[in-house]
């Protein structure tokens, strides 16, 4: 515009001389001033030429500023294209997603305890150090593979169980079982299933277990077994009520007797018929339980529960073993919690007939919190006790009565010590008592 | 004793289609729905301490609340609103 403007203006300059040519010319003009005025319009040439050649050097400027514009907007077309090459290409190789992953949908969680004790008789030491890792794996909504181990430590013993130098790594499969929810109302699971045989397998062992032992009368269940499971729960109403249900076949116990077809009341078996070779027997026994959850509000509920397993454990299928239980579970507010189990089981045997080993487990607990005190360590207390008694319906009885604490370091992390005061009587007969620290952390 | 069986297992897998008859047949009648957080309260506490929803993401909660649907035996519905509850809370 600049130069434009220059242009106009010494063409105006040079038409404006041009007019006061004549003017001047009809008069006299000296010599002096046509001189002057010749070199005005000289110069004027002169700079005529000058704006020329700037001007041609500004064409040449702008030529190559144009080169360029076109030369980025073929770059700029080029990236838009490669931009939407990369992103067709993402749509049939799409990158994954960090959410979905497959190790994001594995979980581990379980437990690990360190319990130090005495018995009468014993010397007070650490009996047990346990970690119990639950693997989780969810291929999809309604596909889930869990396992659950628990490694312990053990004194070496020999086989007559005198003391052996050394210690042992025991690791154990607790359960490893293939979940899949067919719909809403049924479930199936498979592998090494967990029995339903009242809750505590499922429900209350481990550190879920405010006592840092099983019931007694546990040991006559099996906790495991492998074979397959149909579950499912029906919601009644709108409350959170619900009846649950859950029927199973698995292998069940055997004769752990070395000659086959013996079945001697020592011989009993609950957990060793795992289905390797050799078969133990071919039958597998059924069983199942069924339950109804009556919560009437937020923390009080009441829970009833029936269940029963019956099937061959011998090898030459003449003797049955069964079991049946009930189990109960009651919670009155945030605070107060009432549970426990019958069980009683039933086994034919060669050298002893028809043996019923029974007994109960009731345990109720109360945390401090609820005496509403601003009592800071109190109120992470839970005060515990528990009767068991068991009978093993070959000449040993005990009942045992424990009483013990709960102090909550955080909601995984769980300080136990329990006293137990025990009468047991016959040829197993189990020392009068008994106290034991545990330290719990759930994960 | 397997027949019946059978039929009780079958009728439970024939579940969804028979509700979604009724569904179709009669109109829904609001009611009272009780909570996630409410659900949540009510079965989490009954075998051990509460978790809190900010101590797992998301997608392990989703892991989690699988696991305890089947060990737990929960009503898939309600597993489903304690899930999304916790999920909400989870924050991340």
């Amino acid at each position: 515009m600049k130069i434009r403007s220059l242009i106009l203006g010494a063409a105006a300059g040079g038409c404006a001389a041009g007019m006061l040519v004549p003017a001047t010319g009809s008069a006299a003009v000296s010599e002096e001033a046509f001189n002057a005025l010749s070199d005005m319009v000289s110069k004027q040439g002169q700079a005529l030429e000058e704006l020329k050649k700037t001007h041609e050097q500004d064409q040449l400027v702008i030529q190559q500023l144009q080169q360029q514009v076109g030369q980025t907007s073929q770059l700029a077309t080029n990236a838009e294209q490669k931009a939407e090459a990369a992103a067709q290409s993402q749509t049939v190789y799409q990158a994954p997603n960090p959410a979905q992953t497959t190790t994001h949908n594995f979980q581990v969680i379980g437990d690990a305890e360190v319990q130090f004790g005495k018995s009468t008789g014993q010397n007070p030491t650490f009996v047990l150090a346990d970690f119990a890792p639950i693997f989780l794996f969810r291929a999809n909504d309604n596909i889930l593979f869990e396992a659950g181990f628990d490694i312990t430590l053990n004194n070496n013993a020999n086989a007559d169980g005198t003391r052996a130098p050394g210690s042992s790594t025991t690791v154990s499969l607790s359960f490893a079982q293939l979940d899949y929810c067919l719909n809403d109302y049924l479930t199936l699971c498979a592998g090494d299933i967990l029995l339903p045989l009242g809750t505590y397998s499922e429900r209350a062992a481990g550190w879920l277990n405010k006592i840092g032992d099983d019931p007694l009368v546990r040991d006559w269940l099996p906790g495991s077994g492998i074979g397959a499971r149909l579950q499912g729960a029906l919601p009644v109403g709108q409350s959170g009520q619900m009846v649950t249900y859950a029927v199973y076949v698995a292998n069940g116990p055997s004769s752990g007797n070395p000659t086959n077809g013996f079945a001697n009341a020592g011989d009993l078996d609950l957990g060793g018929n795992v289905g390797d070779t050799p078969n133990w027997h071919a039958n597998p026994s059924g069983g199942g339980r069924l339950a109804w959850f009556i919560p009437w509000k937020v923390h009080y509920d009441l829970e009833l529960g029936v269940s029963g397993q019956t099937g061959e454990w011998s090898d030459n299928r003449t003797h049955l073993w069964s079991a049946c239980v009930l189990d109960a579970a009651l919670h009155l507010g945030p605070y107060f919690e009432a549970k426990g189990e019958y069980i009683n089981t039933w086994f034919g045997t060669d050298d002893l007939g028809n043996l019923d080993p029974h007994g109960l487990w009731v345990q109720t607990s109360y945390k401090l919190a609820g005496l509403k005190r601003d009592w800071p360590v109190i109120n992470n207390l839970e005060l515990v006790a528990r009767y068991d008694n068991s009978d093993d319906a070959q000449g040993t009885y005990t009942d045992r009565y424990t009483v013990g604490y709960v102090y909550y370091f955080s909601n995984t992390l769980l300080f136990e010590g329990d006293y137990e005061f025990l009468k047991s009587h016959g040829p197993n007969a189990l020392p009068p008592q008994m106290w034991m620290l545990q330290l719990s952390y759930g994960f | 004793m397997t027949a019946p069986l059978l039929a009780g297992v079958l009728a439970l897998a024939a579940l969804p289609a028979a509700q979604a008859d009724d569904k179709a047949a009669t109109p829904a009648t609001p009611k009272k729905k009780i909570s996630g957080v409410e659900l949540y309260a009510i079965h989490c506490n009954r075998c051990h301490p509460e978790r809190y929803p900010v101590e797992f993401d998301q997608r392990q909660w989703q892991t989690y609340m699988l696991h305890m649907r089947v060990r737990a035996n929960l009503p898939a519905e309600q597993a489903r609103e304690i899930l999304k509850y916790l999920q909400e809370e989870a924050g991340y």
